[in-house]
């Protein structure tokens, strides 16, 4: 292992923060093939008030992966998804959309891109059914009238193809879920619009083990279908059954982004904890 | 064509390689048949011809046609109903069966719990045939049963079917497939496989590891079964024993295990050391069910249970990671009580394989889990039953449905 000593993150040459030798890579430096992110914001500063909570703030997803973003509470980490969904302006930063630079004023400019975010208190009809949720306010229509078997043939596919089981039918009203099977419909919903990228904010929080576990496997999933999955949480036995990846967020400083096999628990625990990271194998 | 293979052998082969292309992918159209085999149109018209003449597969319109002009091609379809395999399950704690369709359907299904202790072979084949007559008699009177499989948690040995050693369910040298044939008297022999081995075939070909041609399935019950995909096949070894992977030494001199060794992976990691680490009374509750609520303590927040899962979480790590060392794989797939156990765990076995495998072994490899759940090893059974007829499809059918000789349901 080449453990130089602290890990400060360097800029490389495209202006990405990338992790330097003092997170083991296992064997000298590798050579990766220079992969265009899907999505790569850079650059992000972000101040309420007279607080700046965001810092440059950097992050890369990429189709086929789940990207962990960690940090403490209060790291910036839901800021941070906020400004690249269009629901907070950012002060600063730029944004790359498979390469290229792109605008995210709003958040009809993210769902322009297949930007989906399912925030923790992501709002779902109670009254509605399943179906009926998961194509809310984008109703297929044939001729005048909606499709309704349509919609749920539609509606049952994506749910199957993540393999939710335990939904039920998609007739039953969501108001009737548990909090995992939301989840479950959230996410499923977002497969049906043809999102490139779905930003999971704590999906697991709050959630009984089976459910939490269903949620992560379809996470999983959907990156699986060549998604680009982030996914914020707090636990590490999430972080790393499903992400690829890991950004570390420390006081509104991308401190890491590495590959989840180049880590050990410790060492992002350390990142978390102190934004770096100390030889300790 | 000397020293080739005769018209005959490549007609079986083709009829055997498009009747397991519809099994295992579903409905598809002549069209995309013809392309996805690399034979022309009129090839596959006398193949889809001899197939529907022998009852294996249909011809209709799409079911589901969206509402796209033009006329839809016709879609060749598996007859799941009118043929079908048996499929039995032996777990330490449950015994399941199942009738699945050609196609992978399971069309009726039967399971019962199984008390703990000592192994009675007439028992258990007479819960497996009792479960049998009742799906067979469900099934309709023109369908045909192709083949008969079952999963045990044990070693088999390839040539006879022959399980050789099973220790966490306590049995040395028990002939369960002539036994088991002959009680269920349906006139077919009964292929008999190790539960983890069927598991990784499943997974391999229906499950979560579909087109991945190197693929190593870790199976949970009480103790810890493999099952090793490599090149697209099946690892067997010599005789049919390979993939034991849970008595690979992880700890040596660690705790006992059943087969006699010692920090066998299935010693450090199966079952009793879980709930054990959990501080669980020795005579509590055992099973798939105990295991899961540990996992669910842990995620609670439970101490005990969370120090339990780093322990032996820790120990899979050092498995999974002399395992990607060897193989190389794409995919670890962990499945029954291990897939929660990994979840609970992932953190552990991932820092081992950080810093136990070589950079470029690891780079690639993708950890999953199950996609089959609880029943991956009787979908692997079920496999293992169509295996003749995927084989040779036409002869296997002439060789069942000849008038007279259809095999009934031997009376209760
Ligand atoms: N609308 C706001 N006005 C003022 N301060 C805010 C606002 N939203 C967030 N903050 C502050 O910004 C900082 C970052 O908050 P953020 O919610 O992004 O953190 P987080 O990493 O998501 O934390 P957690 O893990 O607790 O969800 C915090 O100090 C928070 O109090
Ligand atoms: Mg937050
Ligand atoms: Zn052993």
């Amino acid at each position: 292992m080449n453990l130089t000593g602290r890990a400060r993150p360097v800029a490389d040459p495209a202006g990405r923060l990338v992790a330097r030798s003092g997170l083991p890579t296992g064997a000298s430096p590798r050579w990766e093939p220079p992969v265009t992110p899907l999505l790569d914001v850079r650059g992000v500063d972000k101040s309420f008030g007279p607080v700046q909570v965001l810092h440059e703030a950097a992050l890369s997803v990429h189709p086929g992966e789940v990207t962990a973003l960690v940090g403490d509470n209060g790291a910036g980490k839901s800021t941070l998804i906020k400004c690249l969904g269009g629901i907070l302006p950012m002060d600063a930063g730029d944004v790359l959309f498979e390469g290229r630079p792109v605008r995210v004023s709003g958040p009809r400019d993210a769902a322009e891109l297949g930007i989906e975010i399912v925030h923790q208190d992501f709002a779902l009809c109670d009254n509605l059914s399943v179906a009926e949720n998961m194509f809310l306010g984008r109703e297929r229509r044939r001729g005048l009238v909606l499709d309704e078997a349509d919609m749920e043939r539609r509606a049952a596919q994506a749910l199957a193809a993540l393999s939710i089981r335990t939904v039920g039918s998609v007739r039953r009203p969501v108001g009737s879920l548990a909090g995992g099977q939301r989840q479950s419909v959230a996410i499923a919903r977002a497969m049906l619009w043809g999102s490139r990228v779905v930003v999971l904010d704590e999906p697991t929080a709050s959630l009984g083990l089976a459910h939490a576990q269903q949620v992560l496997e379809a996470a999983r999933k959907l990156a699986d279908r060549g998604l680009a999955v982030v996914l914020i949480s707090h636990n590490m036995n999430d972080v790393f059954s499903v992400a690829d990846r890991i950004t570390a967020l420390f006081l509104g400083r991308t401190v890491a982004q590495v590959r989840a096999s180049e880590v050990t628990h410790t060492q992002v625990v350390e990142l978390i904890t102190s934004g770096r990271v100390t030889p300790t194998l | 064509m000397k020293g080739g293979p005769s018209q005959e052998e490549i007609r079986r082969h083709n009829l055997g390689t498009l009747l397991r292309h519809i099994h295992l992918r579903g409905p598809a159209s002549r069209a995309v048949l013809a392309e996805g085999m690399g034979l022309n149109r009129s090839t596959i018209l006398a193949l889809v011809a001899d197939l529907t003449a022998a009852g294996l597969v249909r011809e209709e319109l799409p079911r589901d046609t969206g509402r796209r002009a033009g006329r839809p091609s016709l879609v060749v379809r598996p007859e799941s109903t009118q043929v079908y395999a048996l499929a039995f399950d032996v777990g330490v704690d449950r015994l399941a069966a199942a009738r699945v369709g050609l196609g992978g359907v399971v069309l009726d299904r039967r399971e019962a719990a199984r008390p703990r202790g000592a192994f009675d072979p007439d028992e258990v084949v007479g819960a497996l045939v009792g479960f049998a007559r009742r799906l067979v008699r469900k099934a309709g009177r023109d369908s045909v049963c192709v083949g008969v499989g079952a999963a045990f948690p044990g070693t088999v040995r390839q040539s006879d079917g022959m399980v050789r050693f099973g220790p966490n369910i306590g049995v040395r040298d028990l002939e369960l497939a002539p036994v088991l044939a002959r009680r269920l008297g349906l006139g077919l022999p009964v292929a008999v496989g190790n539960d983890a081995n069927l598991g990784a075939l499943a997974e391999h070909e229906r499950g979560v590891g579909v087109g991945c041609a190197n693929l190593i399935y870790l199976h949970g019950d009480v103790g810890i079964g493999g099952g090793l995909i490599v090149g697209g096949r099946l690892l067997g070894g010599a005789e049919g024993y390979a993939g034991e992977i849970g008595h690979m030494v992880v700890n040596p001199g660690g705790r006992r295990c059943d087969c006699g060794s010692r920090g066998c992976l299935d010693a450090e990691v199966g079952e009793p050391t879980l709930l054990e680490y959990a501080g669980l009374p020795a005579d509590a509750q055992a099973g798939r069910d105990a295991v899961r609520a540990v996992v669910d303590a842990a995620d609670l927040g439970d101490a005990a249970a969370r120090g339990a899962l780093h322990r032996v979480g820790d120990w899979l790590g050092h498995g999974v990671a002399n395992l990607v060392n060897i193989f190389n794989p794409e995919m670890i797939v962990f499945g029954g009580t291990l897939r929660d156990i990994y979840l609970g765990s992932a953190a552990q076995v991932r820092s081992r394989l950080a810093v136990q495998t070589l950079a470029a072994s690891r780079e690639r490899v993708k950890l999953r889990t199950a996609d089959l759940g609880d029943d991956a090893t009787l979908f692997g059974a079920a496999e293992l039953a169509f295996a003749e007829v995927l084989a040779d499809p036409l002869e296997v059918l002439t060789r069942l449905r000849v008038p007279g000789e259809a095999p009934l349901p031997a009376p209760t």
